[in-house]
């Protein structure tokens, strides 16, 4: 622990001086008096100042939890000798707060006491956080000197964002070889009624269609279409985001994104992950529930970097890419680089769907003058941005807070109910 | 109460140590509101001063400069801890009591080292100040190797 003197230490020391040099220089018994105590203050709390043995360390009852969640944590205080005054505080990241205890705290502690300080937090936002340092301050009993230290004890804590659960989810227009929940448009083996075709060797009887064969005195079995999985890759924006408050874009991104990758791993489709962005990370297709996790680990880490270096989607490995997945992007359409991004990836013909996640909320209109002019503008701008991307065969939906994810769902499949699909 | 038993002290400077030592508590107030400790000694030094005005040209032995003494120990050491208080930090009662307690402990020896100092300098007052003076040093040592071994 490095160790400080306070000021009353100097204020003490000189004042004992002064007092004792002012009672000789002026003969008087009575100075001796007012500076006797100040020495006797001085003497006791440097006799009393022990160099303090202590060590702090942080526990935590769980290291992952969700968004809004409650987390047990732990201070623990050895002290090796007496502690007569600790100030000890835990710094907490942005994301947790303390929802019951003490902190900072203050307390004495005796020689060879063992203490443990609870603490519940709270999980308010979705992210990897690190809690600490914690830092200690101890004085002497007359708090003349000071002792201070920081412990290196850093749990971390990953906070999973709290998903929505939508009922209906966006359908892939194509679909891959795998068993899966989504009706293919090839004939095979499924459930699904899809043509008759007259008997081939091989075919079992069951398939058998007798009206049909009847009707028409040969026999015709029926070919049906197979349930098969699809590929869908969700496309994160993490050039730009609008932020008011605790609040922002990224936080509504982030938390769809969670929710569609667990709907859609839930249907046995292959799910990646690209957060283009400052920092470019991506996760290729897989399935199962493992998958789910690595998929959330990594939007964890997602964060705007400020960037100026113009990327495209070439930077992108081909596998995470598969040519017949649906790409759903999350993006404020802030960043021009992300808009690109986009549109090169339709020129591309890959199955895309946008959810626009709106930054109007989090920028206030002006009241009036220019400034008010200027949002119009804005507003007007972003609304082209949408026509433009849905000219291009793009079902785009714009989302505010206050709209339900699966509104902005049912919004999305509507468009692409009607559109058609063109291969260029 | 010092800076009142200054005014009241009957010397031929009362009222210019009164003045004196009114301007030591208007800085140690200022102190408290704006949260400077160097106000503290500066503060002290004036209540002192005015003291040592207001007891010009009168040669006996004050006995209340005990007292006067150990008040202004209580209050530079009220000030402090007022100014050492931080809101934010959430102390437990049993702490709040122990330095009290302390603080009454210090007073007391202060108080009692300053009567035994004071008589000592009425009996034996042609031995003259400076030896109060290495007397009251010698007792504060003891004191300190004392408290100094308790706490080994």
């Amino acid at each position: 622990m490095t160790r400080f003197s306070t000021p009353k230490l100097a204020s003490y020391s000189a004042l004992s001086g002064a007092g004792l040099l002012t009672a000789l220089v002026f003969a008087r018994p009575e100075l001796v008096a007012l500076t006797a105590p100040f020495l006797l203050a001085l003497a006791a709390g440097l006799a009393l100042a022990t160099p303090p043995r202590l060590s702090v360390s942080v526990e935590l009852d769980e290291n992952r939890a969700l968004e809004g969640d409650d987390v047990g944590a732990r201070l623990v205080l050895e002290a090796a000798t007496p502690v007569d005054r600790l100030d000890l505080y835990l710094r907490l990241p942005a994301g947790i707060e303390v929802e019951e205890g003490r902190n900072p705290v203050g307390l004495h502690l005796r020689a060879g006491e063992r203490r443990e300080l609870e603490l519940r937090l709270r999980a308010t936002r979705w992210g990897g956080h690190v809690l600490g340092p914690a830092y200690a301050r101890v004085h002497d009993p007359l708090g003349l000197l000071v002792w201070e230290s920081k412990a290196e004890t850093r749990p971390e804590i990953r906070v999973y964002p709290r998903e929505d659960v939508l009922r209906r989810v966006l359908q892939p227009r194509d679909t891959q070889v795998f068993t899966g929940n989504e009706v293919a448009r090839t004939k095979g083996q499924g459930i699904e009624f899809a043509d008759i075709r007259l008997w081939a060797h091989g075919d079992p009887l069951k398939r058998v269609n007798w009206r049909a064969s009847a009707r028409r005195g040969d026999l015709w079995v029926n070919e049906s279409h197979p349930e098969r999985n699809t590929d869908v890759i969700l496309f994160v924006d993490s050039f730009a985001e609008a932020r008011h408050g605790e609040k922002g874009t990224l936080d509504l991104a982030v938390r769809a994104t969670a929710t569609l990758a667990d709907a859609y791993v839930g249907r046995r489709d292959r799910v990646g992950l690209i957060a283009f962005g400052g920092i470019l990370r991506w996760l290729v297709p897989g399935m199962g529930i493992v998958h789910l996790y690595r998929i959330v680990d990594a939007l964890l880490d997602t964060q705007i970097v400020l960037s100026y270096y113009w990327k495209e989607i070439d930077v992108i490995p081909p596998r995470t890419l598969p040519p017949n997945a649906l790409v759903i992007g999350l993006s404020p359409l802030l960043d021009p680089r992300s808009v690109g991004a986009l549109l090169d990836l339709r020129a591309r013909g890959y199955d895309l769907a946008v959810v626009d996640v709106s930054p109007v909320p989090f920028a206030p209109r002006p009241s009036s003058g220019i400034d008010a002019v200027a949002y119009d503008i804005w507003t007007l701008r972003r609304d082209a941005l949408r026509h433009r991307l849905q000219s291009a065969g793009v079902a785009v939906a714009e989302w505010r807070d206050d709209k339900p994810l699966q509104a902005i769902v049912e919004e999305v499949r509507e468009f692409r109910r009607y559109a058609r699909h063109a291969r260029v | 109460m010092v800076v009142v038993y200054v005014f009241t002290s009957g010397g031929r400077l009362a009222d210019g140590g009164g003045g004196l030592a009114t301007a030591g508590l208007v800085l140690l107030v200022g102190g408290l509101i704006v949260r400077w400790p160097f106000t503290i000694p500066w503060a002290i030094l004036f209540a002192g001063g005015g003291y040592l005005l207001a007891r010009e040209g009168n040669a006996a032995v004050d006995g209340w400069a005990a007292a006067i003494g150990v008040l202004l120990l209580l209050a530079a050491e009220l000030a402090s801890w007022s100014m050492e208080h931080d809101a934010r930090i959430k102390t437990e009662p049993a702490l709040v009591v122990r330095r009290a307690a302390t603080l009454g402990g210090l007073v007391a020896g202060a108080l009692f080292v300053n009567f035994v100092l004071l008589g000592a300098a009425g009996l034996a007052a042609s031995a003259g100040v400076l030896l109060a003076a290495v007397g009251v040093a010698a007792s504060v040592a003891a004191v300190a190797v004392v408290l100094r071994m308790l706490r080994a």
